[in-house]
């Protein structure tokens, strides 16, 4: 018995007529899709430059494309099933090119992967195969969007993804359908047929629709700022940020054009979870809006009709949208920058961030509390003061400096250092990093708080920095770049990682879950250190959002000093979700989280105990360390 | 010359209880100075506070009398204290330092080509006046130079208005001339903000209660004191987001910030959140449990003790003390 | 309305004040300056005419070099033009002299309205503003936490004592001292700050104004109060307690 597998069928040699028909549906096809893209790419061309913008260093830029591009790396991991199922459908159409060119060439009789040949044999199983995933990876889009409905797609259904949907099906069922007829028949001819209409008809859709993202994300994730929340420089005496359309930047609105509608952002977003106005994917397709209503030359406020003053100060910074999207999209200059653009004009009316912005301005701390109550605390723990011969500079932070917990959690640090012979001195004349009025977008005050900063640490002396405050981490290392080079700058998790061995671990078994900080997680990558201080102290469990996923405690941002939220409050849900792990302590390492978490975790019915890593670690002390010989 | 002048103020048909501690103030500057001290009462009609002045060791009382002087004015004031003391060549003249005197004592002085030393806390050799500068954080001693007269009003509570000592003297009456064209400004009657809006913002005193309290039927007990206190009462957030109290009574960052001159928490550990609500206040005083609690690290006086029973005690101390 | 508003700069809120070597006033040198918390509220007042009704906002300020930015400073958050007295000597000068000395600059500039702050945050008189009035011969209101233009002139919210408060009217030219909390503050934009750049700022000595220094009162000497704020911690039965708390906060902390 004899089995010969099947062949790529092709229909026989073309006549003059269809040579014609196909040529002029294809030039409309072509045309229809350039009608539309034209635009959308001289609306992105006609943007203002990005600034700061360098395609150095290409390695890393591609390495992203073909880890995040190729991989679908993000895509999967964010989400795997659904993922997957994208990364099939991509793989699917990667594998069809060649296939589509050759298909096209047939009709013109240039055909160049003969059927018979060993490589096109081979191509063409192998495409085969990226065809049936393809189709089954679209069915299985196609049944989670209109049958499984996850809130975060919105309450519309797209029936224009319903009909891409169809198409690609079809497209590769018309491929895989000419395995199984004769070649050269008539069926075969119907089959190319319709396989080349489904083509010609999916091409105009692209740029008409969010499948836009195949033309664009690949260019997107290419040419991304280059960092996490990249905030970019303002350019000259007119730039203010994001006030009108001329602000608008090519980057920006590229990446505003490349979004896809999936909701991922949406999905993770504190406020959007909570009730509050803001949805990040809502700012992006409102760029969007904004953009081909008025263009990029438009004077027209951004904030306004297409985005909301309410909704871009409801963000917590936390950056979760940024972290998860699939496309590249950089949400967090783009809000941050429309906060700007409202409060570098003065357009944002907001009374408790003018009692910030105020305090700020005439004192040295977010709380507008006098630099005295800093100075007795000081006094009272007995801090040495920095003198340029302490290998570290403990770096207070406005927490650190006046809030009752977030002291107690410096001086338990201090404590470790001192135990560890560690030496440390503080400066009496820190300063606030700027980080809520960084996030806020008030340049003024944030380059006067990191210039002054700055002169200070250079003054003493200082060369490594450690903290308990990941705001202050991020503010320092990354956001001061701008005006001067920070001293190396280290949360305290890392420093406290590194003892490890030289600490005593505790006997304790209690359950401890971690939460992450999102300025500390997301914002700096760590993610390990805290979880083995954690695991030190305590047999370590994990909320079901966590690591890159961890949920925003809601003071990010400048929030904290915002007052009241409207709906849920952000640091409840996050709360809640702690206090089911059933964890009886529940461990942070961010004085802004602890601070939100405690009035939160009060409210829950089993309210577990609230404490800082540095806390957990030196219960474990012997009592009353004698300070180290200095 | 003719000695010390203390000016007095009137209030409600009464001198008010700041006049006599700037008599006190006086009397201790003219036992220095071996000077005598009269009083000067500037008022429209009224005899009542002269006669009460009067009845204090006193050279003698002189009622400055016209019906312009009533409603006050700064102008009028003026006028009738300038020609007053240009007869009365006094060498020191002594004000209690009230919202009135403030408001035209430094114009007076500027007529005689003087200097007011206000807000006077002590008097030291020379004389010298001592007064608070850098809010509080430094007390400065200052000098008159020349011939007198010489301007100074006294701190409300600097002086003991009890160490007056009670004797007899005659009332005079001294009509100063004034014409209603040089009275530039008209004043309207004295107002209340709304009683029914609460505007802890502007409260001079506020009790404010905390998650202490337990439950809301305990507030009632807290609610007592603030009344004996005439204070507003204001709570923490935890208490307002039970629905306790409303959600305008809340204090802190997330509620209003305030800036009495008395905030007593009761029952309130001190969040950072409140506690950056009630930075601006004068004195505040803390009554919590544990003696731990942060609101202690920013409290001026602090009872470590039940609040179920200091509170109905500091109730009753109140009531006692009230004049 | 052409509103001249008196400014100050003094050392910010949370300088940390040391006293100098002669004792008789403080270490400038590390010091940091801003505007008086007051006259922020008088510029806040005076800007929000001049937005409502129109007209011009003036800032003038006296002492040394150093009050120049403190004058950008207004001049960013509104002002339309600056006038900074040059004087060194301010430590020479007493209340009376200097207010001579910001009269001489303002008459030449006839406002309608001039605005003071009520107390300066440092020496804390709360006379400039009355001195100022008495010398150019103007009606004055004190402790004004509200500014009204009507048809005649000005109606004004005064804060009296206890928690009153009082309307008073009068006619313009007339100069008013501002209360703090009346109104809310504005915050410095970085577009304000690029605009003030371009915006007047003139300067004239203190010579030129023909105000020589002069003291009718001198301040001899500096001291650090004895009392440094610390809680107390009141012992004993509730009862007594209570009693203690009462006494001291009757003639201690004064507030009863």
């Amino acid at each position: 018995m004899t089995f010969s597998l099947p062949t790529l069928a092709e229909p026989s040699a073309f006549t003059l007529g269809e040579k014609l028909l196909f040529l002029s549906l294809a030039a409309a096809s072509a045309a229809l899709f350039a009608r539309r893209f034209a635009p959308i790419l001289r609306t992105i061309l006609r943007a203002r430059r990005d600034p700061d913008f360098h395609l150095s260093p290409i390695g890393r830029r591609v390495w992203e494309f073909f880890w995040e591009v190729m991989c679908q790396a993000k895509v999967i991991r964010q989400r795997p099933l659904p993922g997957l199922a994208h990364a099939f459908v991509f793989w699917g159409f990667c594998a069809f090119a060649l296939v589509t060119l050759n298909h096209c060439a047939i009709a013109l009789g240039i055909g160049f992967l003969s059927p018979q040949g060993w490589f096109s044999r081979f191509y063409f199983y192998l495409a085969a195969a990226f065809a049936l995933a393809c189709a089954a990876g679209i069915t299985g889009l196609f049944i989670r969007r209109f049958l499984v409905r996850p809130r975060w797609l919105g309450k519309k259904l797209s029936w224009e993804s319903g009909f891409i949907a169809l198409l690609i099906f079809a497209l590769m069922a018309t491929y895989l359908a000419a395995f199984f007829v004769a070649d050269a028949s008539a069926a075969s001819r119907w089959l190319w047929w319709t396989h080349t209409l489904t083509l010609l008809i999916f091409l105009p859709i692209i740029p008409h629709t969010k499948h836009l993202h195949l033309v664009l994300s690949p260019a997107t994730v290419f040419l991304s700022r280059g960092g996490f929340s990249k905030i970019p420089p303002l350019a000259g005496d007119e730039d203010f940020g994001l006030v009108a359309g001329t602000d608008v930047t090519q980057i920006a609105a590229l990446q505003a054009y490349s979004c896809v509608e999936c909701g991922r952002c949406t999905e993770h977003c504190p406020a959007a979870n909570t009730g509050k106005v803001l949805n990040p994917k809502e700012v992006v397709l409102g760029l969007r809006s904004y953009l081909n209503e008025l263009g990029p030359a438009s004077p027209e406020p951004l904030l306004g009709k297409y985005n909301s003053q309410e909704a871009v100060f409801q963000c917590t910074t936390c950056g979760a949208c940024e972290f998860q999207c699939p496309v590249g999209i950089e949400h967090l200059p783009l809000i941050i920058g429309l906060r700007r653009g409202a409060v570098n004009t003065g357009a944002w009316e907001d009374d408790h961030g003018a009692k910030l912005f105020l305090a700020l301005e005439r004192g040295s701390n977010a709380l507008g509390l006098s630099a005295s109550e800093r100075d007795k605390f000081i006094q009272k723990e007995a801090f040495p003061a920095f003198d340029g011969t302490q290998e570290y500079c403990l770096w207070l932070g406005c927490m650190g400096a006046y809030d009752p917990k977030g002291r107690e959690i410096v001086a338990d640090f201090a404590r470790i250092m001192n135990h560890l012979g560690t030496r440390y001195g503080v400066l009496r004349k820190e300063k606030c990093t700027g980080d809520p009025v960084r996030r806020l977008g008030n340049d003024l005050l944030f380059q006067q708080l990191a210039e002054s900063n700055l002169e200070l640490l250079a003054q003493n002396k200082v060369r490594k920095i450690v903290t308990i405050c990941p705001h202050c981490v991020r503010t320092i290392a990354e956001d001061w770049k701008e005006f001067g080079a920070p001293p190396e700058i280290e949360h305290h998790s890392e420093f406290l990682a590194r003892h490890m061995a030289q600490l005593p671990a505790s006997q304790n078994t209690e359950k401890v879950v971690f939460h992450d900080p999102c300025y500390l997680g997301r914002y700096r990558n760590v993610y390990d250190e805290p979880r083995a201080v954690v695991e030190h102290a305590g047999e370590r469990v994990e909320a079901p959002r966590s690591r890159e996923r961890s949920f925003c405690c809601g003071a990010g941002g400048g929030l904290a000093f915002l007052g009241e939220e409207t709906g849920e409050r952000v640091s409840h849900v996050r709360a809640a979700e702690l206090a089911a792990t059933g964890a009886a302590t529940v461990a942070t390492a961010c004085p802004f989280c602890n601070t939100m978490l405690r009035d939160a975790l009060a409210a829950q019915d089993t309210a577990p105990q609230l404490v800082d890593i540095a806390q957990l670690t030196a219960r474990a002390l012997p009592p009353a360390a004698p300070p180290a010989a200095i | 010359m003719s000695g010390v002048w203390v000016v007095l103020e009137e209030r409600d048909g009464r001198v008010s209880r700041i006049s006599w501690e700037a008599l006190a103030a006086g009397q201790a500057l003219a036992a220095r100075l071996g000077l005598a001290v009269s009083a000067v009462v500037p008022c429209a009609q009224t005899e009542a506070p002269s006669v009460e002045a009067a009845a204090k060791s006193v050279e003698k009382v002189v009622r400055i009398e016209h019906p312009l002087l009533a409603p006050y004015t700064p102008d009028a004031f003026t006028l009738a204290l300038e020609q007053f003391f240009r007869s009365a060549e006094p060498d020191f003249i002594v004000f209690p330092h009230s919202y009135q005197v403030r408001d035209y004592a430094p114009a007076l002085a500027a007529r005689f080509s003087r200097v007011l030393i206000g807000d006077v806390t002590g008097i030291a050799d020379g004389p010298a006046f001592q007064r608070q500068l850098m809010q509080g954080r430094l007390t400065g001693e200052y000098q008159p130079n020349g011939a007198g007269p010489h301007f100074v009003s006294v701190q409300s509570g600097a002086f003991r208005a009890d160490q007056v000592a009670a004797s007899s003297a005659p009332v005079e009456t001294f009509a100063p001339v004034i014409e209603p064209a040089q009275i530039r400004t008209r004043p309207g009657a004295p107002f209340r903000a709304s009683a029914q809006t609460v505007d802890l913002a502007s409260a001079p005193l506020i009790v404010s209660v905390g998650r202490g309290i337990k439950e809301a039927d305990n507030l009632p007990l807290v609610q007592e004191l603030a009344t004996a206190l005439g204070a507003e009462l204001a709570a923490s957030r935890p208490i307002c987001d039970n629905g306790w109290l409303p959600i305008e009574r809340q204090v802190g960052s997330s509620g209003q910030t305030v800036a009495p001159r008395l905030y007593l928490a009761v029952g309130i550990s001190g969040a950072i959140q409140h506690i950056v609500g009630i930075k601006g206040s004068q004195c505040i005083v803390a009554i919590n449990k544990d003696p731990d609690a942060p609101i202690f690290e920013v409290a001026d006086y602090g009872i470590a003790g039940d609040l179920f029973e200091v509170v109905p005690a500091l109730t009753e101390a109140i009531k006692a003390a009230k004049p | 309305m052409k509103i001249v508003v008196a400014i100050k700069q003094v050392p910010e809120r949370d300088a940390q004040v040391r006293i100098d070597a002669a004792g008789k006033w403080i270490d400038e040198a590390d010091l940091q300056w801003a505007l008086n918390e007051s006259d922020a509220y008088a510029l806040e007042e005076a800007l929000r005419l001049k937005e409502g009704h129109g007209g011009e906002v003036i800032v003038l300020s006296a002492g040394p070099e150093r009050v120049g930015t403190t004058l950008r400073e207004a001049l960013a958050k509104g002002a339309d033009r600056a006038i900074q007295i040059d004087a060194d000597d301010l430590g020479q000068r007493d209340v009376l002299n200097v207010a001579q000395l910001l009269a001489a600059a303002i008459k030449p500039e006839n406002p309608d309205l001039i605005l003071t702050g009520l107390q300066s945050d440092d020496l804390g008189y709360g006379q400039t503003g009355v001195i100022l009035a008495e010398l150019l011969g103007l009606p004055h209101a004190s402790l004004i936490l509200h500014v009204e233009q009507s048809d005649s002139g000005l109606t004004v919210k005064r804060e009296l004592e206890e928690g009153w408060f009082q309307t008073i009217e009068m006619q313009t030219p007339a100069l008013l001292t501002i209360q703090s909390g009346g109104n809310k503050l504005r915050y410095a934009t970085l577009m304000g700050i690029k605009k003030a750049k371009t915006k007047e700022l003139r300067r004239i000595s203190a010579a030129e104004l023909g105000v020589a220094p002069a003291q009718i009162v001198t301040l001899n000497r500096l001291t650090v109060p004895h009392k440094q704020k610390s809680t107390q911690m009141l012992s004993g039965t509730p009862k007594e307690a209570a009693a203690t708390l009462v006494e001291k906060l009757k003639f201690e902390a004064r507030v009863l």
